[in-house]
Parts: C-alpha cells; structure tokens; sequence
C-alpha cells in the first residue's frame, strides 16, 4: 500500500496543479505533496527494513533496500527542491523572467508557473516508479519518461539556447536509452532461454536474479555493454555526458538540482541492477572492468572543464559528472564494500548537490549572470547566508575531511586498493585533488573579496531556510548517519555484492 | 498440408520481409526528401507490424497480435500523420547536404550490416530446433544492422526532423529484435514502450517547431553556441 501511495501522490499534485488557477495553490499543492512523498518513502524504508522486502500487485511492484534508499533520497531532493522552487521562481517572476515569449506586452507568468508546477511532480512520478518498479522493462520505460517529463523544463526560459540544450538531452538520451533498451531486450532473451517465454514475470527482478548464473552467458555479455552505454548515458558518463552541462546551465535551478542527484541516482540503480545480475552470470571480472573503465574516464573528463570553467552551474555539471563516476568506480571495485561505498556516496552527494545548486541559484538571481568571472568575488558581503554556505558545500562535495563525502570517496578508494585495480585508486587520487582545486579556487574566487558596492540582497526566507538546514544536514551526517539508515544502505550493498 | 500452415514458409516469409526492412532503411540513408522518408518509416513499421503478424500465426501467440496493433496505430498512423502535417506546416521539403555524401552513406550502410552479421553469427546456433533461436539468426542480423544505420543516419543527418525520423527507425530495430528472438516481451513492456514512443515523437515534434519558430531554420547544426 505505501508503494501505492508513494505513486500516487505526485501523480494527484500534477492533476490538482492542471485544475487550480491561482499561483498560491499551486505552491501549497507542490510543498504539500513533497512533504507527503517524503513522509511516504520514510515509511516505505521503515517497512523494508522490518519486513525485508514489500511487494504489490502480485510481484508488480516491489522494494527491497536498494529501492527504499532510492526512493527515499528522491523524496529527500524533492523536498529540498519544493520550497526553494517557491522562492526562486516568485523571484524570477518579479525579475519579469517568466513572461510568455509569443506576446512581448504581456507579463503573466501564470502559464510558465503551471507548466513548472504540473511537470515536475510528474517527473518526480517516473523516478519513484523507476526503483519501485519490479520488472526491468517497466523500470527502462520510467527512465525514459523521466526524460520526456524534463524536457519542458529544460526549455523553461525559451532562450534559443535552452532550445539547443533540450535537443541535445532528448536526442543523446534518446539514443542512450534506445540502446538501453536494447541491452534489456537481450537480457530478456538470455533469461528466456531459462525460464520459458511469456510469463509476466520473466522479466522481473526478484525471478532474474534467482536464476542469473544459468543465462546464457554470450548474449549476456552483449547485453551488459549495451546497458552500460545507456544507462551510463543517462548518468552522464563520459564520453557520453555533453548533454549534461547544457542541460543543468539552462534549466531552472530546482530542476538541475533534481536531475544531478535525483535522476543521477536512478540511472545509476539501473545499473547497478543489471551489474550485479551480470557478474552473477559471467563473474564479477567482466562488469568490473567495464565499469572501471567508464568511471575513471568520467572522472577524468570533469577534470580539466573544472580547472578552465566560466559558468557556475557547468561547474557543477561537471562535479556531478565527476561523482557519478565515483560512483560507477566504487561498484566497479566491487565487493562488499565497493557496493558499501557507492551507496554512502550517492547518499552523501544528494543532500550536498542541492546545496550548492541553491547558493549558486541565489548568487545567480543577485548578480544576474551565471558567469564566475563577471561575479569577480565579495559575494560574501552581498549575500551573508548564501555566501559561506557555497564555501562549506564546495567543500563537502569535492571531498574534504570531515563532511560525508570525504568518507565515502575514502572507501571508495579502500576498496581500490583491497582489489586488484590499486594503479586506477592511484590515478583516481590524482584527478581527486585537481578537481578540489579547481572548485575550491573558481567558488572561492565568486565567495571571497572586497565589497562591490552592489547593495545587499533583501532576505527570503523561502530561499535561505532551504539552505541553511541543507548546511545542517551537510554538516551533520558528516559525523552522524541515523542508525536505520545505515542499516538500509548497508542492506542494499548487499543486494549488490553478489557472491556468484 | 497447405502452405499457410508450414512454419518454414513463415521463416521464409519473415525473413524476406526483414530484407525488405534493411532495403528500406538504406533507402531512408540516401533519401533526400523528408515526406518520402516519412513514408518510407511508415512502409518500415507496417512491414514490421505484418511481421509481428506472421510470428502470431505460426507460433499461436495471440498477445503478439496486440503488439502488432500498436505497432500499426502508433508507427503507422499516428506519427507519421502528425509528422507530415509538420513538415507541411514549417514548409520544409527537403534535407539540406547531410555531412556523408550518398555513395559513402550507401557503403558505410553496407559496412554495417556486415558488422551486424558478424555480431549476429556469435548467437547462431544450428543445432537447436526450430524456434526463436534459428529464427533469430537472420532476423536478428537485420535487427542490429537497422539500429546501427539508424545511429549512422543521426548522425549523418543535420534536420532535426530527419533525426527523429532515424532515431524511431532504431526503435524500429529494437522491435524487430524483441519480436523474432523472445516473441515480444511481455505485453505490460510492449504497451509501456510503445506509450514512451508515442509522447516522445510529439514532444518531439514540438520541440521541432520550437527550434524551427526560434531559429527560422531546422538545422541543427546552427544548435552550436553552447560549448565547454
């Protein structure tokens, strides 16, 4: 039933949003059903780690602790997201951003509201049946809707350049996903073989994974390659990552919030999926390479684009590409504490990512340019909330000690150098500390510095509470992680460190 | 025994229209103007809808026949339709010079399906009884041919238009696939793909207009200002 619910309450917000007329609802609407999502996934977590595993509809849907984590921490980026959309997008509003483009005379923004306020519930939708789904086709099929739900928003602003960026998302996610489901199609085949055809079920998860080690094992190796390329497209791996900078620059703040950690997260679920279905068939050698191989490309990607960056939020683009291959990394090291430490970084990264993207919202809507170089520095004294918290979060996300993040890239590493694969861990801690060096000199550059004699920014709350209690959180699970969810974290490693 | 009930002349069947298909979709490389490579997506997916069809009849799998209604109401009509009804509206005829010319296309299209042979060859297996493995051989070779030149084809391509149309082509492959190696996947897969389908060509559409009304133009190639 609390699956049921989970769903059903983005999909009611998106209705209700369609109905209402005045911008006040609609903002009631959207933070009331992100407050109710979040307190649903809580329970759902809390009914996983009692039961172990919850299913409906006869196997139809169906949460272990990987999807309950998932879950939950898209529930957690909503949340984060709803109250700062109010604020940012009343800001925008006043600013006259959001005045359609076809009559130049008029200024309602009410149409950009509602198609903010209706599409990103929906989006929210496809991502809670991506984890909840049981059968590995229904979860390809919510991982393209989430991109066909974003692509709206991706044009939000109308500028021909946000029009560039939604083409570039749909066309390289478009063929991403093509070859997504391409790998599925095979997977299914190789299963087919073993299980008999037609059967509802023969493409679900809890039946796959009893059965893995029987597959047939050359069309599974084809099929993990194809997965790979897709949903790793979907994450934003290199070399298949170019949508993601332009993706994240154009779209409205909350949004690229949501797709840097939400959507980054299910793509990676996906793939973890199908990793630990594929190392259960051929051995963990063949995925981990792969994986390896990918991760530390897209790590090495983000590296240079960091150093010589201009634009803020392609800064952050390409910390969250940089992340996602830490993660990609850590489940292709493998092991139990490979898979341990992948999940402590996902989780990490979804409370630091908003963080920053909110600072750098907020600084963007003061300066009214996303350029680090027009900013030229003494933000801090123009935005005294915003400012220091963009300095703590830079921080925690390129992994200093003692924030969340540091101790998460750390196992990662560990198990790096437990394995075979200690010349990557060595490299890997190369790229680590040119990428701390770039964020921390491009965001320190913006934060640091005279005053500029811009007056200061008059105080919203719908803006800085989210932010402030996002440094809390940052700060606190540095050094605390609730014991329940520790232990669904260290119950979905499990899921994920098969033992073939 | 009447011929229509012969499972080998349905493989014959089948594979001759899974030629027809690769035929089609070289066609579609070389093709320069868009209404006809509409058509001849439409003419592709029809084949594959008759396809689906014959793989119903022979092998009593009755829940194909519905994969084949979608395939037919979706691919066939509705995108198609609305499709040529904007390519009519922003006045566009013809593709501009795609970045291959059509000899090299031709061949590259041809070099492809020789991979997808090869990549084919790894799944066949001629000592198993007649089913979906020696069906999948060929057809399967044909499956991965048309997803490969489909790639080619956006890449290839500079209208955004033309992409769409190449990327619903590699869908194209993917179906075939799906239909001749496991008999379709199971239907709540079928409905959800050919669902996604459906709102991504008008979402895409859309955002064809969309460029179209912002750039007076639909070359993609003028998308370029965002770098780094």
């Amino acid at each position: 039933m609390l699956i049921l619910l989970l769903l059903s309450i983005p999909l009611l917000a998106c209705g209700l949003t369609a109905l209402v007329r005045n911008r006040r609802s609609m903002e009631a609407i959207h933070l009331a059903s992100a407050v109710v999502s979040f307190g649903a996934a809580v329970l759902l977590a809390g009914e996983v780690l009692r039961q172990g595993t919850v299913s409906l509809f006869n196997g139809f849907l169906f949460a272990d602790s990987l999807s309950a984590l998932a879950a939950l921490l898209t529930a957690f980026a909503t949340l984060a997201c709803a109250p700062y959309a109010i604020g940012y997008l009343r800001r925008e509003e006043a600013d006259q951003r959001l005045a359609p483009s076809s009559d130049s005379h008029g200024t309602d923004a009410l149409p950009k509201l509602r198609m903010y306020y209706t599409l990103t519930p929906l989006f929210v939708f496809c991502m809670f049946l991506a984890v909840v789904a049981n059968n590995l086709g229904v979860m390809w099929v919510a991982v393209e809707s989430t991109t066909l739900a974003s692509i709206f928003l991706v044009t939000f602003y109308g500028r021909p350049t946000s029009l560039e960026a939604a083409w570039k998302y749909a066309m390289i996610g478009g063929v991403g996903l093509s070859m997504a489901l391409f790998g599925t199609v095979l997977t299914y085949y190789s299963a087919h073989q073993v299980l008999g055809g037609e059967s509802m079920s023969a493409l679900n998860w809890s039946v796959l994974v009893a059965h893995a080690p029987q597959f047939d094992k050359s069309v599974m190796r084809l099929a993990f390659i194809f997965i790979l390329l897709g949903f790793g497209t979907k994450a934003g791996m290199a070399p298949m990552h170019t949508w993601k900078p332009d993706a994240y620059n154009e779209a409205p703040i909350p949004i690229a919030a949501l797709m840097a950690t939400a959507v980054l997260n299910c793509a990676i679920y996906a793939l973890a999926r199908f990793n630990a279905l594929t190392a259960l068939c051929l051995g963990p050698a063949f995925s981990s390479r792969l994986l390896i191989l990918f991760g530390l490309l897209s790590v090495g990607v983000a590296v240079p684009f960091i150093l010589v960056q201009r634009s803020a939020r392609r800064l952050l683009a390409y910390s969250s590409i940089d992340n996602g291959g830490i993660m990609v990394l850590g489940l292709g090291f493998g092991g139990p504490l490979g898979a341990l430490a992948m999940l402590l970084h996902m989780t990490y990264h979804t409370v630091t990512k908003p963080l920053l993207f909110f600072c750098v919202g907020n600084a963007q809507q003061h300066t009214k340019s996303d350029s680090l170089r027009a900013a030229a520095g003494g933000l801090i004294h123009a935005l005294p909330i915003t400012a220091p918290m963009l300095m703590l979060g830079a921080l925690a996300v390129t992994g200093t000690p003692p924030f969340g993040l540091f101790q998460s890239e750390f196992m990662v590493l560990r198990a790096g150098f437990a394995g075979p694969y200690m010349g990557v861990a060595i490299v890997l801690v190369a790229f680590l500390v040119a990428i701390f060096c770039g964020i921390f000199h491009q965001i320190s550059q913006i934060v640091l510095g005279p005053p500029r004699g811009v007056p200061r920014e008059p105080n919203c709350p719908w803006k800085t509470v989210p932010v402030v209690v996002l440094s809390i959180l940052v700060i606190l699970t540095g050094f605390w992680l609730p014991a329940p969810l520790y232990q669904l974290i260290d119950g979905a490693a499990r899921i994920l460190a098969v033992h073939p | 025994m009447h011929f229509w009930q012969d499972a080998q002349f349905g493989n014959r069947m089948i594979t001759l229209m899974a030629a027809l298909l690769l035929v089609l979709q070289i066609m579609m490389v070389t093709q320069r103007w868009l209404i006809t490579s509409i058509r001849s997506f439409a003419l592709q997916s029809l084949l594959l809808a008759c396809i689906a069809n014959t793989i119903a009849y022979y092998n009593n799998a009755p829940y194909i026949y519905a994969a084949a209604a979608l395939m037919l109401v979706v691919k066939v009509i509705l995108l198609p339709v609305h499709f040529e009804r904007l390519a009519k509206r922003i006045e566009v005829h013809q593709e501009i010079e795609p970045l291959v010319n059509a000899p090299i296309s031709v061949i590259t299209a041809g070099l492809l399906t020789l991979l997808a042979y090869v990549v084919a060859e790894a799944f066949h297996r001629p000592d198993e009884r007649v089913g979906a493995a020696s069906l999948g051989h060929n057809t399967l070779a044909v499956a991965i041919a048309i997803f490969l030149i489909g790639f080619f084809m956006m890449l290839n391509r500079r209208k955004a238009l033309s992409q769409v149309l190449a990327l619903l082509s590699m869908e194209n492959g993917i179906f075939l696939a799906a239909i001749s190696l496991t008999y379709g996947m199971p239907m709540i897969v079928e409905v959800g793909i050919f669902f996604d389908v459906l709102v991504g060509g008008i979402v895409l559409a859309i955002l064809v207009h969309q460029i179209r009304d912002t750039f007076d133009s639909m070359d993609v190639s003028r998308l370029s200002r965002l770098k780094g």
